[in-house]
């Protein structure tokens, strides 16, 4: 199990009771933490270090990189919400509360004498019994564009300000359409997420095209060209001074210079045949030749280029290969003996940007770019981080909904409904197992409770409200942050993932269980939790 | 021809104790008044930039990675002033909570240098000793904001989240950690425009080692430059001097853990670099440091990072200079060359610090008179014989003047063969061809002294003048400069060290290796790795002639 291999084999081991009341305190701690989080209207935190460093964040994944956990207990609940989030994008804020609640269910039930195996049996028959109101509400949703922008603008406000979410809506659900082949996911990786630290700038744009973080290296090349053929490759125009043995076996300047001249050929003869293919489909055109290489191109090799008006990139993204390959067309080469305008892609404009030592070279204007870039920009790195974070959440949340084919309404109303269903259920159930579901049931009730708290109702109020108007409603109820009032929220576009509630059933009622049984646990570092 | 670049790389907390002093001896050494004839072309080391608000800067093209809980005072943004960053940032959000880290204490010494009117540092005393906690504690370069690369899933002096296995660093370096740590060296080479290749220094004895191997195979695999390696091993550990049979226990684990880590750093360095020398101050290394390695003159406290690690730094520069040089004819990709042959990656390296003449004495009767080699190995486990070897000497500091007597007062001097030589170069030449039987040995002189400004740690025996030659009636209370010599040495003799760490290795019951098995080992990729060392230590078997 999990839960044992965080034991130090030489601490003590306390009792069950006791090593249950720990995991229990400490469920609770990290929920005291990540409590403020959750919804629209959670708190953002600000951290900053001794020496200064900033960091601001709204997401539970990041707060939790952050802090110092060392409770054993505590950081299992961390990796399972850090789990949530590689699986899925989301709910990592929600996965942690889920189980906090869960055990201080629990603990209830136990104080008052029940053996926590009865409650864990309990959480498994209450798991697949929401799994099943999970199904049955369930929406199902085309891949159009306005769908999509519903769960990008959820997710989006859930970690920046609103003026800004609907800005990063339009961008994320634009880029993935972009780059997505119809009937499958999006590869994501073909949206790059360009950060740009400006003094005065905060915006967000899409650029149909790829943004790169350098530009040419020869002051005479030109720093705007427009209608120009794209040769993307991974060969070295640089020359490299094989090993000579200087050390030992002295050589002449002359000699050394012999061999450089001869070295230097092989380069020169690349790079000639680069300039050829430029001549024979520019010259006397009005177009232009740009190169993009994954490796070095040395300042002779430079030279050569800027006389010939060629616009010359070296140290290229690995992954930016593929992406121009994917925004211009053409094929990424590994030689360039055999070169030819099929090899080539196509940008309507080439254009190089300078801030500070910073420079940046923009590739657009593509015939049908199906490799994008969100260019970010801010007036420091802790914003830039914050809305990179969001602005991944959100795509993330977008290619979801596609993946699933599938959304679920938001703001508490799966909780709710699945909680109603299930006291429904436990009277069906015979025996103490019943005592598991109903602490399950009003576990769940921590998500619509905790987004009513954040945005200052009452939990008990709120919540008694909305299950009468649940069990009035055909369809599914859920809060208005607004006015603490029941709401439709399919009307309103406030939309969960699927896979992501699915997940964090799945995980919580795991991880509840295994702290709910876990006999001994390390008494060392009880008391560390820190927050 | 133009600047040929080196990007430097470090791993881990003691490399960056190596790497503190390292860059504060070249910063320390810059001539800002354009009047002082330099050997060396700093730009090699260091790169010219500039903020936002268009200052210039110039800091070390330099990457280096820590866990968290290392970085006390440095900002991870490297130092240099940002006004963005201290601008209230105006966060558009209704419910704001900041949690600040209390401001970790500036000690004297980063104090004063940040004073608006510097002080004379040299003129006072910080007691560094005591003081220094960690790295930043005595560094005084400022670093560019892509330097400093934190591992967030480990802590500092934590024993809990201590990184201290070689599959948890490779982890690292497949996380989002390695994606950063790899573009940005991307942006600094691509910066350059004829770069001469990497520089790696590493902790190779915990979960650093594991995390500087996966980013020398992305070097290998990404560029076609040399790439050269000093896995470092500290020289001390909280738990090397274990009182009761339970510390013993712990202890003896931690030191299979750490032979662990190092036998599998070495092993695929052996792939991947293009020539390793590892270090440590302890005779041994493995597995425990062992006993401090002695340089006449010197007195340091091996228990003190802020100690030895300077030891290391001075050697580092030493034996570097022959590929920083203005002239520029020598370069990584020849010292790789000239070291490896016959498949022998891994090297040795020596030092002498202070190379400390007497004040009245020429070169000539130091050498004839001096019986004891003229070199120490900081190689750990690592006898360096005198036969059968090759060697790239840097000898610095020897001024021309104390060569020789004129011949006018040379007397007896005449009768000694090196008399004819006509420089410090020849002489030592000479000097090792009487030495080293059937062996290649080349000597780089640099007429540059180690310079050893505040905060390098004062170490050094009192009857040594400011320049550390020997004056017995020496009344300056400090050291300014000193000779050194350094060196890398290769030859048959490293078989041995290889065949001490296999065995040593071997005894280590796999079974017993549990974190590692955790962190993803499998026995026979265990067994496998310790295979191909012995498979590596056969290309030092076969005896070679010259
Ligand atoms: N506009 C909204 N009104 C009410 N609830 C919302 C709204 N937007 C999001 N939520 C709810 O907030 C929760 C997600 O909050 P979030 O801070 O993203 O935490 P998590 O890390 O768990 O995803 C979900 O339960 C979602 O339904
Ligand atoms: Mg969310």
């Amino acid at each position: 199990m999990a839960a044992i291999s965080l034991l130090n084999p030489k601490a003590e081991f306390a009792r069950a009771a006791q090593a249950l009341a720990v995991n229990i305190s400490a469920a609770k701690g990290i929920q005291d933490v990540m409590r403020t989080n959750l919804g629209p209207k959670g708190t953002m935190k600000m951290l900053v270090s001794g020496a200064g460093d900033i960091k601001i964040t709204k997401d539970g994944n990041v707060l939790l990189h952050e802090m110092q956990i060392q409770h054993p207990t505590a950081s299992l609940i961390a990796r399972a919400s850090t789990a949530q989030d590689d699986a899925t994008g989301d709910g990592t804020t929600s996965t942690v509360l889920l189980i906090g609640e869960l055990l201080k269910q629990a603990d209830i039930y136990i104080s008052e004498g029940l053996h926590p195996r009865i409650l864990t049996e309990g959480f498994d028959v209450a798991k697949n019994k929401a799994m099943e109101v999970l199904e049955s509400i369930k929406i199902p949703v085309d891949v159009k564009r306005e769908n999509l922008l519903d769960v990008a603008r959820t997710s989006l406000k859930t970690k920046v300000h609103p003026s800004l979410a609907d800005l990063l809506t339009d961008a994320c659900v634009d880029a993935v359409l972009a780059v997505r082949t119809p009937g499958k996911p999006a590869d994501l990786h073909m949206v790059e997420l360009m950060e740009m630290q400006h003094k005065t700038a905060t915006e967000t744009t899409l650029i149909k095209g790829i943004v790169m973080d350098h530009g040419a290296r020869h002051p005479d090349m030109p720093k705007r060209v427009e209608n120009a053929y794209i040769l993307t490759c991974n060969v070295s125009l640089e020359y490299e001074k094989t090993e000579v043995n200087s050390g030992f076996f002295y050589k002449s300047a002359e000699d050394r210079e012999k061999l450089i001249a001869a070295e230097r050929e092989f380069i020169d003869q690349r790079v000639k045949k680069i300039i050829a293919l430029k001549k024979k489909l520019c010259d006397g055109t009005d177009k232009n030749f740009v190169v993009i290489n994954q490796k070095g191109i040395d300042p002779l090799s430079l030279d050569a280029f800027a006389k010939e008006g060629i616009v010359g990139l070296r140290r290229a993204k690995r992954r930016n290969m593929e992406r121009l390959a994917l925004a211009c067309g053409g094929i990424a080469m590994n030689t360039v003996d055999d070169l030819s305008e099929e090899c080539l892609g196509y940008a309507g404009l080439v254009y190089e940007h300078v801030l500070g030592e910073e420079k940046y070279t923009f590739v657009e204007n593509c015939k049908n770019p199906q490799s994008v870039t969100i260019l970010i920009k801010g007036p420091n790195k802790h914003t830039l981080l914050q809305i990179k974070d969001a602005v991944r959440d959100g795509l993330r949340a977008i290619n979801n909904a596609i993946e699933d084919k599938c959304v679920i309404p938001g703001a508490g109303a799966f909780e709710l409904k699945a909680n109603m269903e299930l006291l429904k259920y436990k009277d069906t159930v015979k025996g103490k197992a019943r005592l598991g579901i109903q602490a399950y049931a009003e576990a769940l009730l921590v998500i619509p409770k905790t987004l009513a708290v954040n945005s200052g109702y009452d939990a008990q109020d709120t919540i008694v409200k909305l299950q009468e108007e649940s069990r009035l409603s055909p369809d599914p109820i859920g809060l208005d942050l607004s006015t603490g009032e029941a709401i439709k929220p399919m009307d309103l576009g406030i939309i969960d993932n699927y896979i992501v509630k699915k997940q964090i059933l799945n995980s919580c009622s795991v991880i509840a269980s295994n702290l709910l049984l876990v006999d001994e646990i390390m008494r060392a570092g009880m008391s560390s939790l820190k927050g | 021809m133009s600047t040929r670049e080196i990007l430097s790389l470090q791993f881990g907390h003691y490399s960056n104790f190596v790497g503190a002093h390292f860059w504060n001896t070249q910063e320390l050494s810059f001539d800002y008044t354009g009047t002082v004839k330099t050997e060396i072309n700093h730009d090699i080391l260091y790169r010219e930039g500039q903020t936002l608000n268009s200052e210039v800067t110039y800091t070390p093209r330099l990457l280096l990675a820590d866990v968290k809980g290392a970085l006390k005072t440095l900002p991870e943004s490297g130092g240099l002033p940002d006004e963005s960053e201290f601008e209230q940032s105006n966060i558009q959000w209704e419910a704001v909570e900041k949690i600040e880290e209390p401001t970790p204490h500036k000690n004297k010494y980063l104090k004063d240098i940040d004073s608006e009117h510097p002080l004379d540092v040299e003129a006072k005393e910080y007691n560094f000793e005591d003081n220094v906690q960690t790295w930043t504690d005595f560094l005084y370069p400022r670093l560019h904001s892509r330097s400093v690369n934190i591992v967030k899933e480990y802590q500092q002096g934590s024993d809990k989240e201590s990184f201290d296995i070689y599959n948890s660093g490779k982890s690292v370096w497949k996380s989002d950690f390695g994606d950063n740590f790899s573009d940005n060296i991307r942006k600094y080479v691509e910066e350059c425009d004829s770069m001469q290749g990497f520089q790696v220094n590493f902790d190779c004895i915990d979960g650093f080692a594991g995390l500087a191997l996966g980013c020398i195979e992305h070097l290998a695999d990404e560029y076609t430059k040399p790439i050269l390696v000093y896995p470092i091993i500290p020289s001390y550990f909280p738990d090397t001097n274990p009182s009761n049979q339970s510390e013993r226990d712990t202890s003896n684990l931690k030191d299979s853990t750490r032979l662990v880590n190092m036998a599998l750093s070495i092993q695929e360095m052996s792939d991947h670099a293009s020539l390793f020398v590892p270090m440590c101050t302890g005779e041994k290394g493995w597995r425990k440091p062992g006993n401090p390695r002695l340089f006449e003159h010197l007195n340091y406290n091996p228990q003190l990072y802020y100690h030895s690690s300077a030891i290391l730094a001075a050697a580092i520069d030493t034996l570097g200079q022959k590929y920083r040089l203005k002239s520029n004819i020598y370069t990584l990709s020849d010292l790789c060359a000239d070291m490896t042959g016959y498949g022998r990656k891994m090297a040795a390296a020596s030092l002498r610090i202070p190379f400390a003449m007497n004040e009245s004495q020429y070169l000539i009767e130091h050498l004839n008179e001096t019986t004891k080699p003229i070199y120490t190995s900081i190689t750990p486990s690592c006898k360096i014989a005198t036969d059968k070897i090759f060697q790239l000497v840097t000898v610095r500091g020897v001024p021309e003047s104390h060569l020789k007597a004129p011949l006018k007062e040379a007397k007896e001097q005449m009768n000694i063969p090196a008399y004819r030589c006509n420089n410090v170069k020849e002489m030592f030449e000479l000097y090792f061809q009487a030495n080293n039987f059937l062996s290649a040995t080349n000597v780089t002189v640099c007429e540059k002294p180690l310079e050893l400004k505040t905060p390098f740690p004062k170490i050094f025996s009192n009857n040594l003048n400011k320049y550390g030659f020997v004056d017995n009636n020496n009344q300056s209370k400090r050291v300014e400069t000193c000779p050194v010599i350094a060196g890398h040495h290769n030859g048959n003799f490293l078989a041995d060290m290889i065949e001490k760490l296999h065995r040593d290795v071997s005894r280590i019951k796999f079974a017993k290796l549990h974190k590692f098995r955790e962190e993803g080992l499998e026995a026979a990729e265990f067994s496998e790795s310790l295979d191909k060392l012995s498979e590596f230590k056969d290309n030092y078997e076969d005896d070679f002639e010259l």
